[in-house]
């Protein structure tokens, strides 16, 4: 489907093509609603007990027992360095996202129970010119999404844990 | 349970109507094909280690009869005997008949009737082929006709099975995970206070250590598939470095886990070359010092608990501390005066550091520039230890201490600022509590004296949690309370005391590895699950005390 088309185009075309949709399960960092497709996100828990895991980086917060598997729990907000008034871990309850990573699970801490969203793939505008403007080690947002007064950010997961923070973890 | 030898024989004979079964087909092809080298190839092989195997166990008639079919077979192949009408019954009678004796070795019963009439037939094309004339032109050979009643042939399937070792492994970490669910229902079990469900759980608790105890006993293999190969190894050595080397192997026949064995197998080597080029002596010098003019190198295996120790000993010139000394300074490890005062195991503990190197000259085996600490960090890698002792002019013992298995492990398990960890039993040498006053602050550091030993001691919490550049390793004011216990870890020769918040208990924990991203963080070995269902850090003491020095 062309971008550039408007969305009154869009709405007439419904009826004779199925619109592509993308699910997505949505959950606010700081002030701001995030996305990440439903394909990589393996189950919402509420989070587990987390065992400190000293280090490594702030933003890993350690690791927990989801099933019998033992993961590592990433809290975006410091990953992002978003202010957002006290850690996501301090709070009494928080939910976490098992999001099934190429060869690994990886945890994400949220505050409040995520949703679950379908949106139109044409509601997501995927070059918007102040990504090509972001840092390149920024490239993790896939794109934006719109649904009414709402803007959803679309993270690929994948690339969060970039190369260069991986290596980062090593010690001495 | 069945003895060692019963179960070798088992194996013998298994794998031995495994060959035998290849060689009917082979044999068959190669009548269709008898110009086929690679089958050709194919059967020399086949009855070579037939050969070997039953002579290796004792059953020397087959060995014979293997032999007598090998020598034909070689004839074949260096075309000095052609695959005939003649030669191709009496091979067939030989192949047949091994396959009658090997399943016949459990009958007192079975006589070996045709034999003498085929082994003279099998002599006879043997014979004939080393005549001047070629045996195509030798007209009909002179073989009697074999009669062999063929009783309807028994078929039957092998009693071995070969197995991929990563099927192995997939059922080990699953056996793993079941005895950590199994510590976790034991655990609520307990709680909960119900007779049946006490009951079941402690027959699960049964269960699970037996089929644990059965999948470790099938992955173990014998030592000795590994040293056997040595003779060979030392002997090519000896040849290109001009020495006379006499091998003693003992304990072949100790049992260790597959993975562990071949993880050594390069570090075993790796040692041996050096023993060699750089321990024993040439004859000439031997002889001066009044040493036999061979030299001596003993491999050996032993069962320490729940270890196994491989031994490598040799009677060569041993290793010169000052030497080490001097190379510890030139290559700029310490300074002069500082490597004056270490003591003896601590100077010997750096011939495993990486890049270290005594070697002024390059042979084909030695000096290339890897050194022994590739062969430290195998044997870390999979938790165990390796010791060098050494006298000079008298010789130098590397011991290996290694798991028998890798899946559980004895353990200690303590806290630290409120979160779980364990440490191998593999690396702690002693636990002592100790007040205050007993350790000093030296440098920046604190030391104590145990057992007439000085000790560096380190607070745990204080080395993994402070932030980097504001650790106060030397300061004890920030130790809590009086009483501190401390873990006594011992790594390559050195002894390091952890101070730990609590002890909790001694355990045989499964460890699993670290998933990524916090996979390749040196200082955990993995992590475990207690029967609470809490996740425990296991620490990796090789990574803590390089992570400690590289601090201080």
């Amino acid at each position: 489907m062309n971008k550039q088309q408007n969305p009154e185009e869009i709405s007439e075309q419904k009826d004779v093509t199925v619109e592509s949709t993308v699910h997505l399960i949505v959950f606010r960092l700081g002030s701001e609603e995030y996305g990440i497709r439903i394909e990589q996100v393996k189950e919402v828990t509420i989070t587990p007990e987390i065992t400190r895991m000293p280090k490594t980086p702030g933003f890993i917060k350690g690791v927990a027992n989801i099933r019998g598997e033992i993961i590592a729990i990433m809290d975006l907000e410091e990953r992002f360095h978003i202010n957002a008034g006290g850690p996501v871990s301090g709070l009494a309850s928080s939910y976490t996202l098992a999001i099934e990573a190429k060869d690994y699970t990886i945890g994400i801490i949220v505050r409040d129970m995520p949703q679950s969203l379908t949106i139109p793939v044409s509601k997501i505008d995927k070059a918007p010119a102040f990504i090509q403007d972001l840092n390149i080690n920024d490239n993790y947002i896939e794109g934006i999404g719109k649904l009414g007064s709402r803007l959803i950010i679309v993270l690929d997961i994948f690339k969060i844990l970039t190369h260069d923070e991986v290596q980062q973890l090593k010690t001495s | 349970m069945k003895s060692r030898e019963q179960e070798y024989k088992e194996i013998f004979i298994a794998e031995a109507l495994e060959y035998y079964d290849a060689l009917s087909r082979h044999i068959s092809e190669l009548e269709k094909a008898p110009k086929d080298e690679k089958i050709l190839a194919e059967i020399f092989r086949l009855l070579h280690n037939l050969k070997a195997n039953a002579k290796a166990i004792g059953f020397i008639n087959i060995s014979d009869v293997s032999h007598k079919l090998e020598t034909a077979f070689g004839l074949i192949r260096n075309k000095e005997l052609a695959f005939s009408d003649n030669v191709v019954n009496v091979l067939f009678d030989g192949i047949d008949l091994l396959g009658e004796m090997i399943t016949n070795i459990d009958n007192p019963n079975y006589k070996e009737t045709s034999n003498e009439v085929l082994l003279r037939n099998l002599d006879v094309i043997i014979e004939s082929a080393d005549g001047a004339m070629p045996t195509a032109e030798n007209g009909p050979l002179e073989v009697t006709k074999v009669q062999r009643e063929f009783t309807a042939k028994n078929l039957s399937l092998s009693e071995l099975i070969y197995i991929q070792i990563k099927k192995l492994d997939h059922m080990m970490n699953l056996v793993g995970e079941l005895i950590i669910d199994r510590d976790r229902i034991l655990s609520i079990s307990k709680d909960l206070d119900n007779p049946d469900l006490i009951s079941v759980s402690s027959h699960l608790y049964r269960i699970t250590d037996e089929l644990q105890f059965s999948v470790m006993d099938a992955r173990l293999v014998n030592v000795g598939s590994l040293f056997n190969k040595f003779p060979r190894i030392v002997r090519d050595i000896a040849v290109a470095e001009n020495k006379q080397i006499h091998l003693d192997i003992t304990g072949q026949d100790i049992q260790i886990d597959r993975n562990i064995l071949q993880i050594i197998t390069d570090s075993l080597l790796h040692l041996m070359r050096n023993a060699i080029t750089h321990g024993i002596e040439n004859p000439e010098v031997r002889t001066k010092k009044g040493k036999p003019a061979s030299g001596n190198v003993w491999l050996s295996a032993q069962n320490d608990r729940d270890m196994v120790n491989i031994k490598l000993r040799d009677d060569g010139k041993g290793i010169d501390l000052n030497e080490i000394k001097s190379a510890i300074v030139r290559q700029n490890y310490l300074s002069a005066d500082v490597v004056k005062d270490l003591r003896d195991n601590e100077v010997l503990s750096y011939i495993f550091e990486p890049g270290f190197s005594l070697a002024k000259e390059i042979t084909e085996f030695s000096g290339r520039g890897v050194g022994l600490d590739v062969v430290k960090n195998a044997i870390d890698s999979i938790g165990g230890r390796v010791h060098v002792d050494s006298q000079q002019g008298k010789g130098t013992t590397f011991t290996m201490h290694l798991p028998t298995s890798i899946a559980v492990k004895g353990a200690l398990l303590f806290e630290v600022a409120g979160g779980f960890f364990a440490i191998p039993l593999m690396h702690t040498d002693s636990v002592v509590s100790l007040p205050k006053n007993r350790l000093h602050e030296v440098g920046d550091m604190l030391v104590a004296d145990i057992m007439n030993e000085t000790i560096s001691i380190v607070y745990l919490d204080e080395l993994l949690n402070a932030p980097e550049g504001m650790m106060q390793l030397g300061n004890k004011n920030i130790l809590k309370g009086d009483e501190q216990n401390i873990i006594i870890v011992t790594y390559n020769n050195r002894k390091l005391g952890l101070i730990v918040d609590k002890l909790l208990r001694q355990q045989d924990i499964v460890i699993k590895p670290l998933n990524k991203p916090v996979d390749n963080i040196d200082i955990y070995g993995g992590v475990t699950l207690l029967g609470t269902g809490k996740v425990c850090l296991v620490l990796d003491v090789p990574a803590i005390t390089r992570y400690f020095i590289g601090k201080r």
